[in-house]
């Protein structure tokens, strides 16, 4: 979507709150942020279909709670403070008994390895690899601040974490990811 | 090191295309606005359907206290009519009724 064509919260807040055109603001909504909530759930949950459930719960969610919006914070971060949500709530569903979604490091793994494009990828595959080996919110942390950009204020708004434990954890992550990276390269 | 990472940049390596993706989120828009029109009417339905079963169980209640007091009444009634004071009662004549406030208690015989 072209920037002329973005649509501002405000725009966003008025359409959805009236029925006559919460369908259309709805739509708009998903044109313009469904491919950020769609890459946001992937890198979570990695698996395509796994992030097709999830963004399809997400929708439902977020059509569901829409007159819970007040506009206190961006539309985006409720939107991805949504999303987040569902994808931590899919890994869950995954774990067995008393077992942390930390532990499903190997599986989603064993996912990326499975549905990583081999030609030319192994780089971004291994990094892929070396986000999985951190804990789950750490890397949740670590792809906003990295691939969505954000501020460590909304990172903070979507994750519930204060903004100094966000950039400590940040700066942990980044030298982790640096390491595994250098230990397991081959060029 | 610096420059391998910059040299991964933001990419990632999966190859689902942005036309795909964009076909994907309209069906799941769709479908988001079907489920809940469906859940809308659901809930409705669910009113509805709630609601007549209240107004079922409270004309049942009513014709159940109806009943209930209108039996209660009728053993008042029988109580009445068949005590034994009152076959006692029926058994006298006109003339020994109104002695009867002549009677004394010891006088009334057992029954």
């Amino acid at each position: 979507m072209s920037m002329a064509a973005m649509t501002d919260d405000s725009t966003f807040q008025l359409m959805l709150q009236d029925p006559m055109r919460r369908n259309e603001g709805f739509k708009r909504l998903m044109k313009q942020y469904g491919q950020m909530l769609y890459w946001h759930i992937r890198r979570i949950v990695v698996g395509h279909d796994d992030a097709e459930d999830v963004l399809q719960d997400t929708c439902i969610r977020i059509l569901d709670k829409i007159d819970s919006f007040r506009g206190d914070g961006p539309l985006q971060t409720w939107l991805y403070r949504i999303a987040t949500n569902e994808a931590l709530q899919h890994l869950r569903r995954q774990t067995r008994l008393f077992q942390s979604i930390d532990s499903l490091e190997d599986t989603l793994a064993a996912k990326l390895q499975a549905e990583a494009s081999i030609d030319g990828h192994e780089l971004e595959t291994l990094f892929q690899q070396a986000l999985l080996t951190l804990p789950t919110q750490q890397r949740i942390a670590f792809n906003l601040r990295y691939y969505d950009e954000m501020s460590y204020d909304e990172i903070a708004h979507i994750t519930g974490k204060t903004v100094q434990s966000l950039k400590t954890n940040y700066h942990y992550a980044t030298q982790k990811v640096k390491n595994y990276i250098k230990e397991h390269s081959t060029r | 090191m610096n420059e391998q990472l910059d040299d991964i940049g933001k990419r990632l390596p999966y190859t689902e295309s942005e036309e795909y993706l964009n076909d994907l989120i309209d069906t799941m828009t769709e479908n988001a606005i079907l489920q809940q029109a469906r859940a809308k009417k659901k809930r409705h339905w669910g009113m509805m359907m709630a609601a007549s079963a209240a107004a079922v169980a409270l004309l049942i209640l009513g014709i159940g206290l109806s009943v209930i007091h209108q039996s209660s009444k009728t053993e008042t009634i029988t109580l009445q009519t068949e005590g034994p004071i009152d076959e006692f009662l029926s058994s006298l004549s006109d003339e020994e009724a109104a002695q009867l406030p002549y009677y004394e208690i010891e006088e009334i015989p057992e029954y």
